[in-house]
């Protein structure tokens, strides 16, 4: 039993960072109709901002934090102003094919403004160990999934009751009319931009309290985005308990199957769950009338 | 008229001749130069190695520029970046050698990309030492122009084992491998120890390339009960299985192997790292020799790119020392033929941060010696151990 709670809670906290970039993913998703893939950079990028920040202004978590989500809003309004606003109307393959040629920019950017080395982010939390009976774990990882479930809250209230987040569930559900009823589109797009490089971003500090920073956190995009694929690439809750599902699955595979089934569990998950249901378990059937 | 024409042919070419590269036959080389090409992994995150790797060439090339070049002529370094991707590395070989017509290379990023361009490097002829990632494909069977300073994996892991082995008689151990070519080559070191010695082995794990998280990885090792375990990781796994164990509280004599072997990495393993016994085939920097290597290169590099320098800056320096010490044996009128011969006729170069380097008739390879060393994390370095 102690063995499968420690997989559990592990499996949890890894999940969360997965459902964190998950949901900023879906965000994009839900509100523009397009894949973002470089939305594991945008998080290796804000995490090494807060390094930076920590390092050279305060260590101080709430500075740290602060400046964390600054620098991810402007990151985001940056890429959909600069990058993403000149597509629209485009094809969607083009679009999607500049979201990768970002990931790339993005990816190769550390190196020439950071280095390759791996850096510890030190806020003075989330590194020490907590013992909850034989288990260890970390705070960083505790208040990962807190976040996690604060953060579920705080967005299904936001999408639910909140002026701009029906006018984003309006332009997802279709944007000529969302435009006719004085939306603006652009906006919309701009503040999911900055959301989804928000949300994803708290995902990347997190792994690096955790964890680490290096060169390779990119990678946690290709590991949340069969996340968001499960919960549903237009449910941001749903992608959000994906990870949650996901980081379970990848952990127990691990520890009863073996090392080498812990990549592929989360992949093989998802392939059973879309031959049940192709949108996801959360994501809505798009229905066409003909 | 006759008598006239040769006259005036002969004049032509003699001029043709001082005014053109020294030697038409062999590129790469001017009255006032001589080009070394270098390929590696400048981006992502072998960037670690390779961008270390370069700075030890960069090193020693400053160090021979700044006594005067290889007689005479200024050594002008070309580095291209593969970004660790094999099909970059073969363009990054071919503009080097066609584009900026090196007349030598060295390094060439990871031991994957530098097979890749072995028949490049073989149809080419040029001199070239690689210093980067020592696996045996790259010298078995030894190619004329091809020689590594190194040693190989398998020895390395093979080393590191039987020490352990000597020092824990009779524990259980624990392995966990990367699952390319680099794992395949730590796995045969340990399974050859494992064989000869009928070690029990209680765990044997196996990740993929680019994992993060190694809680179940770590969590199955401390239920196998292994008391010697050997992180086949590189450097971000090796920092997340140290930590898995620490949170787990659990702590097994640790090996590393010298790709690891770098001094920043202990203080991101934090205490949990302490005592972690590492092999290797290059100084620490903690010796004398290492605080030496340093201090040169304080003098010849910017600042910027002290922070760079790792193990792979002191293999990079070896190996640029020995090649220019080759070409410089040709005298005035260095070739790829007299470059090549000059590099096999290498005995007991010191470069004083490994043991001498040594290659021979028909032996590319310069199986340097081994050291075992422990980390210390109260001075977040590698020592020596006996």
């Amino acid at each position: 039993m102690q063995y499968f709670m420690q997989l559990l809670i592990s499996g949890l906290a890894i999940g969360a960072i997965y459902g964190l970039i998950a949901m900023g993913f879906a965000v994009i998703y839900k509100s523009t109709g397009l894949v973002n893939f470089a939305q594991g950079e945008m998080t290796m990028i804000t995490a090494y901002i807060a390094w930076t920040i920590s390092t050279t202004v305060s260590g101080n978590v709430f500075v740290v934090a602060l400046g964390a989500i600054l620098a991810a809003v402007v990151l985001g309004l940056i890429i959909e102003r600069v990058v993403m606003r000149p597509m629209l109307g485009e094809p969607v393959f083009a679009t999607v094919m500049v979201t990768i040629g970002l990931a790339v920019i993005l990816r190769s950017s550390i190196n020439f403004i950071w280095d390759a080395y791996p850096h510890g982010l030190d806020v003075g939390f989330g590194r020490s160990i907590v013992r909850i009976g034989p288990i260890g774990v970390r705070t960083g990882q505790i208040a990962v999934i807190v976040t996690l479930l604060v953060l579920l809250a705080v967005i299904w209230a936001f999408f639910r009751y909140s002026k701009i987040g029906v006018a984003m569930r309006a332009v997802a559900a279709d944007d000529r009319t969302a435009l006719l009823m004085g939306i603006s589109a652009t906006r919309v797009h701009a503040l999911a931009w900055a959301a989804s490089s928000v949300i994803a971003g708290i995902g990347g500090v997190f792994f690096a309290l955790s964890y680490d920073l290096s060169p390779a956190m990119f990678q946690l995009g290709l590991k949340a985005f069969p996340a968001t694929i499960l919960g549903g690439l237009d449910a941001v809750l749903g992608s959000g308990l994906g990870g949650l599902l996901i980081g379970i699955t990848e952990n127990l595979a691990g520890g009863y199957i073996g090392s080498g089934m812990k990549e592929v569990a989360g992949f093989a998950m998802i392939i059973v769950v879309l031959m049940v249901r192709p949108f996801g378990i959360f994501g809505e059937r798009d229905i066409e009338r003909v | 008229m006759i008598k006239y024409l040769a006259t005036a042919s002969l004049l032509l070419a003699g001029a043709y001749l001082s005014t053109t590269p020294a030697l038409a036959a062999d590129p790469g080389i001017t009255d006032t130069e001589i080009v070394i090409g270098d390929v590696e992994p400048l981006t992502g995150p072998p960037a670690l190695l390779g961008v270390a790797a370069s700075i030890g060439h960069k090193i020693a090339i400053a160090e021979a520029n700044a006594a005067g070049g290889i007689n005479g002529r200024k050594i002008k370094y070309v580095l291209e970046d593969d970004g660790y991707v094999t099909a970059r590395t073969i363009q990054g070989v071919k503009k080097v050698t066609d584009v900026d017509k090196a007349f030598a290379l060295l390094g060439i990023s990871g031991s994957g990309q530098s097979i890749a361009v072995m028949p490049l490097l073989e149809k080419a002829g040029i001199p070239t030492v690689i210093d980067v990632a020592p696996v045996k494909f790259l010298w078995e069977p030894p190619r004329k122009n091809v020689f590594v300073v190194g040693q190989s994996y398998e020895e390395g892991i093979i080393h590191l084992v039987n020490y352990l082995a000597e020092k824990n008689p009779g524990k259980k151990w624990g392995l966990i491998t990367q699952d390319d070519d680099y794992g395949i080559t730590v796995r045969d070191g340990f399974d050859t120890v494992v064989k000869a010695r009928k070690l029990n082995v209680v765990y044997s794990g196996n990740y993929k390339k680019g994992q993060q998280d190694f809680s179940s990885d770590m969590l199955q090792l401390k239920e196998s009960g292994a008391e010697v375990f050997l992180a086949g990781g590189i450097i971000g796994e090796n920092i997340a299985m140290m930590k898995e164990l620490e949170k787990l509280s659990i702590k097994p004599v640790v090996g590393i192997f010298w790709p690891g072997r770098v001094e920043p990495v202990l203080k991101l393993m934090g205490p949990a790292g302490d005592g972690i016994y590492a092999v290797d085939y290059v100084e620490p920097f903690a010796g004398a020799a290492g605080k030496a290597f340093l201090e040169k290169a304080k003098g010849l590099l910017p600042e910027a790119e002290m922070k760079g320098i790792n193990r792979y800056s002191m293999t990079g320096y070896a190996a640029a020392k020995v090649l220019i010490a080759a070409i410089e044996r040709c005298g005035k009128q260095p070739t790829w033929a007299c470059t090549i011969a000059e590099l096999e006729k290498t005995k007991n170069v010191e470069t004083g941060i490994m043991a001498p380097i040594s290659f021979g008739a028909g032996v590319r390879f310069s199986n340097q010696k081994l050291q075992i060393m422990q980390s210390e994390f109260s001075t977040l370095s590698f020592k020596p151990v006996n």
